[in-house]
């Protein structure tokens, strides 16, 4: 496929010999130079081809930037009419330039590498879910309807000729007119693409009319060669058994196809498995045997396109899980540049074969007659197998749906090929059913393309919703598959949940085992669900993060531009490398009680807590083979890490309230009472040393960062010192659990050093230096968070060695983990819309009997005099991981603020069409 | 085939269509079925229902057991279960997966919307308290997964927290400071699955002819 461009290189030099105009003039006065060594050679000829080609497509790519620069012009016209008419245009100098037309759209080139690269984009990133559940209904549309049109079409057309409504001159017979209808019957794929990507249908009607587009592609290939074959052999000649052999030839060509395009896909998937060690190529094989798919049914003159599209569809599950994230990117990069390339090359070549008048010869009659009937067969054919359809159909089909696929039949580049494919010697009617094949294209994809948004728009057609399905939609979603098929079953039907139930199972027992690999074999789909949403929040949340620290006072330059920070990695570097800035000046500083002294301070306890590890200088290194891991990739870990946790955290502050609401209502335990109310006790245990455990860093892990560049290992390092917790709130069989258990964690007690955290001397480094050694993780959490880790890495790298399980993990799940609100971990304060939020429930955490101090403090600016006092809860708030938090806060009073924290920046977060637009797979380019 | 002999035998079918809204066909073909399952028995228990051969690997199949001897599932107030039923509890039951039919109006088609989503609802709620609890959605995620092997349990958990706490963001929007969220009611329940197009995803086409009697 990547061969798109050479190829169309070669396709063109065959047929150039003179070139543009004004390089010709330049090239001929240079050739006359000659004579002598010279030192700058004018080697025109020898760069010409891919030099126009290369033109071509900056003059088409450059259109399509000015044209997307009027928002109103878009949303009005499609882009395909614009491309058309570009060509028109282009054609339209070069005719009158060179008196002859130059380019031509070659059906050589644009069967085995233009529409490939569309067919295979299409088929790679088809829903296939959608795809399969509407199935029935695309076969239909696609064999019926396109016979239906395909006879209706060239039987009529021929009752005019002989009615005499089409002229003399077009010498044609039943074949021809047959063989005309059969090619201009079809859907195409490209201009259904082209246009429908625009409109935004919901889904099933674009499955439905798209994926029609893509299979009769079999129907009409076939059907054309045995036109063919019978043209050529002469309409009287023909016998029965032809008619038969037609028909058989029709299911060899489709199922052939079909299967030629699942094997390729099980070739893909399996070579797919065990490129781990060869990143840099992956993307190559999934290109070349999708590519090898449509070339190999073609050399069996199989149905080319149905090959690509089961390779496509066949493959892509299991290809997406196998190679990395980066790979799933280029390929999704390439897949829509090469398409759209090609998509853009198809519709410029159409544009400027239309104004070559050599080549084809007008009748309005034909030319007329075909657009009233094909527009006409469209739609009874859609209407008659709709009702059909319907009895069948679970969701039917209404009348609007039928309109916008009646309206939506559109010709394109697909029949244009086959026609100018035809043989003139054959076929003597060629030049009008060229003429004719034109008008129709044209007319579809200009006059309904422009019209079928107006339309759709007036008839109210439900869109599709441009949203990512929520965790518990995509739950419900998987439900629902097993509880169907579950009743199915009960009710002793063979439907097709049925079936699809029984394919999953094989696909899980078999399929997967042998195409995944196995680190990805255990992976749950929905899992991957979960995390992509998780990612997305934490992004989003990291965004609200940069807001924070814009308005709170902080010593750095204002960024004004914030919200057109494009990427989390510019906010957060800007970020560091202000902050880290600010650490080096500081420490000159003496430390004077003081206003300067207390600003600093909560500039550096915001960067703490806001800020992601030190990222760590860009190593120069190079390599053909391998590509170093990103930064990017590092710090979407870390940012998913944390969110992740500040949403456990917080949800369980939620989960406890029902908890303790149950517990209220039964008898008290001789412990409750303690839980409730005799936090004070207490106050001074902190909670550190009960819960979080400081898990030493396996020395393997930092090793093998540096010997294997794959190994994406380098996690867990993190900024966060302690977490408190109130002990008010804890289960009460946990202290039981925790006598047995000693904490693995160094402790300090509660520390009243008065100094900033960078005049701690040795033991403490400032928090802005990556503390490498040590990991601190909720013991409860662990395991889920091991997950989050593993399952960011790259899809190849095996799981995260479990982490040693801390014997409280059972205690506590048993009871189901609840746990005080107030439990949060620094990072959930980038959930925090505005400092002041985030600065009070930072250090409401931290010493929040002096919150009410604390707020009002920041609120007004004031309490200068407090200084010393305030410093304490921060000073030992950055401690080093090691040492211990300060007291815990009174019940209640630090409980309150995170919840509300987190969930407004769940409800604010940007909804997810800006990061990454719903995608209905095949058409995004 | 079956359907055309016992329709006029079978004068209480009449009825059953009525309530249930199977035609007399449907309803002949699953009375079949009902006979098949409980070995031409009157009532139908559990066991049977296990027995079921390609039940056997659906992961949720305890859930879906349980739903056909839930009184909730029968009519409006009924509460507790039972441990037989009879072929017009089966229908009922049945007819929540019924397709609703072509010409509705839009308030039918609410009510046929929250008559499955009650069913649904229901289905998760096993304790017939009127929220889901964190448990019992970690339950249903958890049966869900339970396919996945060892790493479905932790999974689950994580996943069904984190959905759980999607459900607090998307129905309490701001929440007050010390409110906390204690499980989804059943208008939550309605809001968070408003995007889900319930009545065509929960639907299964029955069959007005008799096939089990050709594929077995």
């Amino acid at each position: 496929m990547e061969l798109g461009t050479p190829g169309v290189a070669l396709a063109r030099s065959a047929a150039e010999e003179p070139t543009g105009p004004g390089e010709e003039e330049e090239a001929g006065e240079h050739h006359h130079h000659g004579g002598g060594f010279r030192v700058v050679q004018w080697e025109w000829s020898y760069v010409q081809t891919p030099y126009i080609i290369a033109m071509w497509l900056l003059v088409a790519s450059g259109a399509k930037i000015l044209f997307h620069f009027s928002q109103r012009f878009t949303t009005v016209v499609p882009e395909s009419c614009m491309l058309i008419l570009i060509g028109l245009v282009l054609g339209g100098i070069v005719l009158i330039a060179n008196k002859k037309q130059l380019y031509q759209l070659d059906p050589a080139l644009f069967f085995l590498f233009l529409l490939p690269t569309i067919v295979g984009d299409a088929g790679y990133f088809m829903p296939a879910r959608l795809f399969f559940d509407n199935l029935g209904a695309i076969l239909t549309y696609a064999v019926v309807g396109t016979l239906w049109n395909a006879f209706c079409t060239g039987f009529c057309l021929f009752a005019t000729k002989l009615l005499g409504v089409i002229d003399e001159r077009v010498e044609a017979g039943l074949m021809d007119f047959l063989l005309f209808g059969a090619l201009i019957s079809a859907v195409d794929p490209v201009a259904v693409l082209a246009v429908f990507e625009e409109v935004h249908v919901n889904d099933t009607l674009f499955i439905i009319v798209f994926g029609e587009s893509l299979v009769n592609d079999a129907v009409t290939v076939v059907l054309y060669k045995v036109y063919i074959s019978f043209v050529e052999v002469g309409a009287e000649n023909v016998q029965t058994a032809d008619y038969f052999k037609g028909v058989a030839s029709f299911l060899i060509v489709s199922v052939g196809g079909t299967l030629v395009g699942l094997v390729f896909a099980v070739i893909l998937g399996f070579v797919t498995r065990f490129t781990k060690k060869v990143r840099i190529i992956e993307p190559l094989f999934v290109f070349l045997l999708v590519y090898l798919a449509y070339l190999t049914a073609e050399l069996f003159s199989l149905s080319a396109i149905l090959s690509m599209t089961f390779c496509g569809i066949g493959a892509n599950k299991y290809v997406e899980a196998n190679i990395s994230q980066k790979s799933r990117t280029t390929v999704k990069y390439t897949m829509k540049t090469l398409a759209s390339i090609a998509e853009t090359i198809i519709f410029i070549f159409l544009g400027i074969s239309a104004v070559d008048k050599s080549k084809w010869a007008w009748d309005t009659g034909l030319v007329s007659c075909t657009l009233v009937f094909i527009f006409i067969f469209r739609a009874v054919g859609v209407v008659g197998q709709t009702w059909v359809l319907n009895r069948f159909r679970l969701v039917p089909l209404d009348k609007i749906d039928q309109v916008v696929m009646s309206y939506g039949g559109l010709r394109g580049a697909v029949a244009f090929a086959l026609v100018v494919l035809l043989d003139g010697e054959q076929v003597k009617a060629k030049d009008y059913f060229v003429a004719t094949t034109i008008v129709v294209v044209f007319f579809t994809v200009m006059f309904q393309g422009l019209t079928i948004k107006p339309l759709v728009n007036w008839l109210k057609v439900p869109r599709s919703t441009n949203r990512k399905p929520t965790i518990n939609e995509e739950i419900h979603e998987r439900a629902f598959d097993h509880i169907l098929a579950a009743v199915e079953d009960i009710a002793g039907l063979q439907g097709y949940h049925h079936w699809r139930d029984k394919w999953e199972q094989f696909d899980k027992n078999y399929l997967s085992k042998l195409l995944l690999r196995k680190s990805v074999y255990r992976k749950s789909e929905l899992w991957e669900a979960y995390q992509k949403i998780n990612i997305r929040d934490a992004i989003s949340v990291i965004d609200q993060g940069g807001n924070v620290l814009t308005s709170a006072r902080l010593s750095l330059p204002s960024m004004a531009s914030r919200a057109s920070f494009p990427e989390v990695t510019n906010v957060t570097n800007y970020l560091r490398e202000n902050g880290s800035g600010v650490c080096l000046d500081l420490q000159v500083i003496d430390n004077i009680p003081g206003a300067k002294v207390e600003e600093d301070m909560e500039t550096h306890h915001v960067l703490t807590g806001n800020l992601y590890k030190p990222r760590r200088r860009y190593q120069s290194h190079y390599s053909r083979h391998f590509m170093p891991l990103g930064e990017k990739e590092r710090q979407d870990r870390e940012v998913f890490q944390r969110n992740m946790r500040s949403r456990m955290e917080t949800f369980k502050s939620t989960r406890h309230k029902r908890h303790k609401k149950e517990r209220s209502l039964k008898k008290r335990r001789g412990s409750d009472p303690k839980d409730d109310s005799g936090d004070k006790p207490r106050r001074n245990v902190s909670w550190q040393d009960k819960d979080p455990v400081v898990v030493p860093v396996e020395p393997e892990d930092t090793k093998a960062e540096h010997s294997d560049p794959e190994k994406d290992e380098d996690v867990g390092i993190t900024f966060i010192a302690h977490k408190v917790e109130t002990p008010k709130q804890r289960p009460k069989s946990v202290p039981a659990a925790l006598e047995g258990s000693p904490s693995i964690g160094s402790q300090s007690p509660p520390s009243d050093d008065p100094h900033l955290p960078w005049k701690g001397g040795v033991g403490s480094p400032p928090p802005c230096v990556s503390v490498e050694a040590t990991k601190i993780i909720p013991v409860d959490l662990q395991q889920a968070w091991n997950q989050s880790i593993s399952s960011l890495e790259s899809v190849s790298s095996p799981p995260a060695p479990a982490e040693p399980v801390h014997p409280r993990i059972s205690a506590l799940s048993r009871l189901g983990g609840p746990r005080p609100a107030s439990y949060t971990p620094p990072g959930s304060t980038t959930g925090s819309t505005t400092s002041i939020s985030a600065q009070v429930s930072q250090g409401s955490f931290c010493f929040p009997e002096k919150k009410k101090k604390k707020k009002k403090e920041e609120e007004e600016e004031e309490e200068e005099e407090e200084g010393v006092q305030e410093m304490q809860p921060l000073m030992s708030f950055m401690r080093t991981p090691g040492s211990l938090p300060p007291p815990p806060p009174p019940p209640g009073s630090s409980r309150r603020r995170n919840p509300c924290v987190y969930l407004r920046s769940l409800v604010t977060a940007p909804p997810s069409g800006g990061e990454e637009p719903h995608s209905r797979g095949p058409t995004q380019l | 085939m079956g359907a055309l002999q016992s329709s006029p035998g079978h004068p209480e079918y009449i009825d059953l269509s009525e309530k249930t809204g199977f035609s007399i066909e449907q309803i002949g073909v699953l009375h079949k079925r009902f006979k098949q399952l409980s070995h031409n028995e009157e009532s139908l228990r559990r066991e049977q229902f296990e027995e079921i051969p390609d039940l056997a690997c659906n992961p949720i199949r305890a859930q879906i057991i349980e739903a056909f001897f839930d009184k909730r599932n029968y009519h409006q107030n009924g509460e507790g279960t039972v441990n037989e039923i009879g072929f017009e509890e089966f229908l009922v039951v049945m007819s929540h997966f019924r397709p609703p039919s072509l010409h509705i109006t839009e308030e039918q088609l609410e009510k046929v919307r929250r008559e499955k989503l009650r069913f649904l609802f229901n289905m998760h709620d096993t304790d017939n308290d009127g929220t889901i609890t964190l448990e019992e959605y970690r339950h249903v995620v958890e049966e869900l997964l339970s396919r996945s092997g060892a790493l479905g349990k932790e999974t689950a958990k994580s996943i069904a927290d984190a959905a759980m706490l999607e459900v607090a963001s998307i129905s309490m929007g701001h929440m007050e400071p010390d409110e906390f969220y204690e499980g989804i009611t059943f208008e939550h329940f309605l809001k968070l699955l408003d995007g889900f197009e319930i009545e065509s995803k929960m639907s299964v086409r029955f069959l007005n002819m008799d096939t089990i009697t050709l594929c077995k």
